[in-house]
Formats: structure tokens, sequence, C-alpha cells
């Protein structure tokens, strides 16, 4: 397929600036909540779609050292979580030692996500 | 949200004479005065009704509360609610009087009820805004709950509330295993919460009656003091420290996360509040335990939330992003197990 230029990031930021600058100082304040929101949804998207998968091969070696599989370096992190989560429902991070190693991990799989959908909140320490 | 005003002429033919029967008058006019906000499930609208004759005769501002139960988080529908409501009222504590209840949906479409209406604000970043903590406000919630939490199975009228089994904590975990579906197998954070929940859970304890939705937010204040507990439709019987956790958890702090009872004070100011009413001592761990519980609960109606956007019946942007709010959820509840787990050496027994 063939990727025309701007790409879907590049869409969603134009339009949310432009929306930002040009439409939301007009909107009436009965609409203004649900005008917000939009801006906010496209921010998300804009985030994920730039963020992409970079995070990925990091936070898949940390799930797969965790469930014993770092040498699979191929497994992407879709195939490793619910691995992850069958581990745990097993019991295997029952004892305080792994359960503060899986919380490490679980740290920064949920900041990954949280920099997409709120990184104000990140920022803040939250 | 706005639209054509709710109690249309077909509407008010059914009710204004059906009311009029109820309370004993000549007459009653209802009058329309428009949705209030709140509540993604409820429908409430402000009304006055003026009641010619009978004991209630004169003009009374209410609110009219319908909405059919939603698939989310076990709801009760608003007969229901209004029986539960009833009984909290008869306890002294400070919530509207239901004063008629319309259980036949024949009437509106969905049974509803109306009460009398409280003034003041519910809206969580209004309430925590203020420079000082709220401590006698805070320490009056705590007395509001331990009235509430009179209230114990067998009581009249309450028959429909069903009893957790095997304990009001293992009853949570497979509620919300449930409601989870798919994603207590694709998310991390949830399985371990719930999995943390199911070794960790205490033995059944005395169950009570409890709102299950205590938070700021959901009571109104005018002028610094409380003039009602609303919002009563995820109301059961459990263990009475899960509304205390519920009410101190991170979520419902509206960002004064300094401020642990709800943004408005310290937890000893609830906690004095409450062991001044409620015969019995408020027990940290367990509170710790519950808000383990709350931060699974507060995940599991995100992601319904979102799931009534993404499986199409539903599409609505609130709604939507509300589902994307799961990782900060996550977060709380990681940070919170983060904190306690020095307390919880049950985790890992041999």
């Amino acid at each position: 397929m063939i990727n025309d230029e701007p790409d879907a990031r590049d869409l969603v930021a134009i339009a949310l600036s432009s929306f930002r600058d040009s439409i939301l100082p007009l909107v009436p304040a009965e609409q203004r909540f649900t005008a917000l929101m939009i801006a906010n949804a496209l921010a998300t998207a804009e985030r994920e779609l730039a963020a992409g998968d970079k995070a990925e091969p990091a936070l898949a070696a940390a799930v797969g050292g965790l469930i014993g599989e770092e040498g699979a370096l191929s497994v992407p992190l879709a195939v490793l979580v619910p691995r992850l989560c069958a581990a745990i429902a097993d019991g295997r991070f029952d004892a305080a030692g792994p359960q503060a190693a899986l919380r490490r991990v679980l740290f920064d799989l949920t900041r990954a996500r949280l920099a997409v959908s709120n990184p104000k909140l990140l920022a803040a320490g939250r | 949200m706005s639209g054509a005003p709710f109690l249309d002429d077909a509407r008010k033919a059914a009710l204004e004479p059906w009311l009029a029967a109820q309370a004993g008058a000549r007459r009653v006019s209802v009058t329309d005065e428009g949705r209030l906000s709140g509540g993604a499930i409820s429908l409430n609208l402000a009304v006055t009704l003026e009641i010619d004759g009978g004991p209630l005769t004169g003009r009374h501002a209410c609110v009219l509360r319908t909405g059919s139960a939603s698939g989310v988080s076990a709801s009760l529908d608003k007969a229901e609610e209004a029986a539960v409501l009833k009984l909290a009222f008869a306890t002294g504590a400070t919530v509207p009087e239901p004063l008629f209840v319309g259980a036949d949906p024949a009437l509106l479409g969905a049974p509803f009820y109306i009460m009398t209406r409280a003034r003041g604000v519910a809206a969580g970043f209004r309430v925590v805004k203020t420079a000082e903590p709220q401590r006698e406000l805070a320490r009056e919630l705590g007395r509001q709950l331990g009235r509430i939490h009179r209230v114990r199975p067998g009581a009249p009228g309450l028959e429909f509330l069903p009893l957790p089994a095997p304990s009001p904590a293992l009853q949570c975990v497979a509620d919300y295993r449930r409601w989870m579906g798919r994603f207590a197998e694709t998310d991390p954070v949830l399985a371990l919460g719930l999995r943390w929940l199911t070794v960790n859970a205490p033995e059944p304890g005395e169950l009570v009656l409890c709102h299950r939705d205590y938070r700021t937010g959901n009571y109104m204040v005018e002028d610094g003091r409380l003039t009602a507990i609303i919002d009563w439709e995820f109301a059961g019987w459990s263990d009475p420290m899960e509304d205390l956790a519920w009410f101190c958890a991170a979520c419902w702090r509206f960002g004064r996360y300094d401020r642990e009872a709800g943004g408005i004070a310290d937890r000893a100011d609830l906690y004095a509040g409450y062991e001044e009413t409620a015969e019995r001592r408020v027990d940290e761990r367990a509170v710790a335990y519950w808000e383990t519980a709350a931060y699974l609960r507060w995940a599991t109606v995100a992601l319904q939330q979102g799931m009534r956007h993404s499986s199409g019946t539903e599409p609505s942007l609130e709604l939507a992003l509300t589902g994307r709010m799961l990782p900060e959820i996550e977060l709380d509840l990681l940070r919170h197990l983060d904190s306690i787990a020095a307390d919880w050496t049950g985790v890992g027994k041999p």
C-alpha cells in the first residue's frame, strides 16, 4: 500500500491545533464540555500514533524476564502479556519478592499507557 | 444534555392523576424544570409538584429520578433504590426523602421515584475546592455512614438485595472477574488485583447496608454543610469497611491527593465521625484490603463504560474517554499495593 503524506498522525495533529485555535474559542458554553472532550480524544489519538511501538521491545524484554522467556526476543508483547496474566492467576507471583518485581514491570507498562492517555497526570507524579 | 422535555403531555397525563391518588389529593400538577446533571445511568429531573389537598398539600421542589437498570455493575432499578433510600431516611441519615415510588414501568416507561430536592452542589471538583481542609464535613460524613451501616440484613423491604456468598470479598472478586470479561486474561494489572484480592480475602464478617458509591461527588454541600447523600443505585449488603475505603480511594480526591478522605480532610476525621455512630471500630487493615477492591471496582466500571461505546450499543465520546481512564486507575492500584506491601506478608504464604 502506498503511504500518502501527510500521514495519519500529521492529519490528527493539524486537525487538533486548528480545532483549538479556530473553533474552541467560539464554542458556546453549553457545548464546551463536548468540545473539550473532542480535543482530548484527538490529543490522545495523536500521542498514540506518535508513540507507535517504540516502547515495545523494552517492555517485552521485561515481561519476558518475569515469565522466563527472556530468550524469545521475537515474541511480541501482545503474546507475552496474556502469558503473564496466566502466571499471575496461577500464583507464580504470590511471594513478596516476585510480587515486588512484578509491580516494577507493571508500573512501567502502565506508565507507558498513561503517557498516551493522560501525560499531565504522569508529569504531576500521579 | 438538552432536547425535548422528559415530561411531555402524554407522560404528564399519566403521572398527575396517579400522583393525586398516591397523595390523597384532589389534584396534582407537575412542572418539568429540566434535567439535572449526574450519572451516565440515571435521569434526574427537577420538578415542582403543586399538590392540592391531602396531607402534602402545597408546593414541593422535588427530583424525579428514573432510568432503567443498566448493565453496569449490578445497579438497582429505581423502585429498589427508593426502598433503600426509605430505610436510609428512617435511620435519620441526611438523604432526600422519597415521597412517591412508581414501580410500574407502564407509567413513565421505567420505574421512577420522586424525592425532595436538596440544595447545594455535588460536583467533586467544586466540593474539594477550599483553602482549608473541611474537617467537620468529613466527620459528619463519617457519622452518617455509621448510621447507614446500622441497617442489617432482614430489614423489612430490602429482601430483593442479594446476600454475598461465600463472603463479601470473594463475591466482589467473582463479580469483578465476570464484569471484566476477557480483560482479566489480557491486562496484567487487573490480573494482579484479582489475585491479590483472592489470596488476601478476609474471613466473612458482619454484613451491613453499604451505599457502595459513597464518595465526594455523591453528596451535596451548601455553605460547607452536608445537605444530602445521593446516588444509591449500587447499594447492597457488604463489609462495612468497603464504604470507608471507597470514600478514601485516590480516584475520588479530585486532585486533592493530600486530603485522603475524599479530597476534603484526613482519614482520621472521617474515621472519628464513623466511630461515633457505627458502634464498631474502623479496621484500617480491612480498609486497605477494600481500597484494593475499590480500584478494581472502578477499573471494571470504566471498562464497562468504554465497552458500551466500543461494542457499538451506545456510541458516545464520554463513554469512550472513560474507557481510556483505565491506566490512571491501574496506576493508583499499583501505588496502593506498593504502599501496603510490607503489611501484607500473607501474600507469599509458603
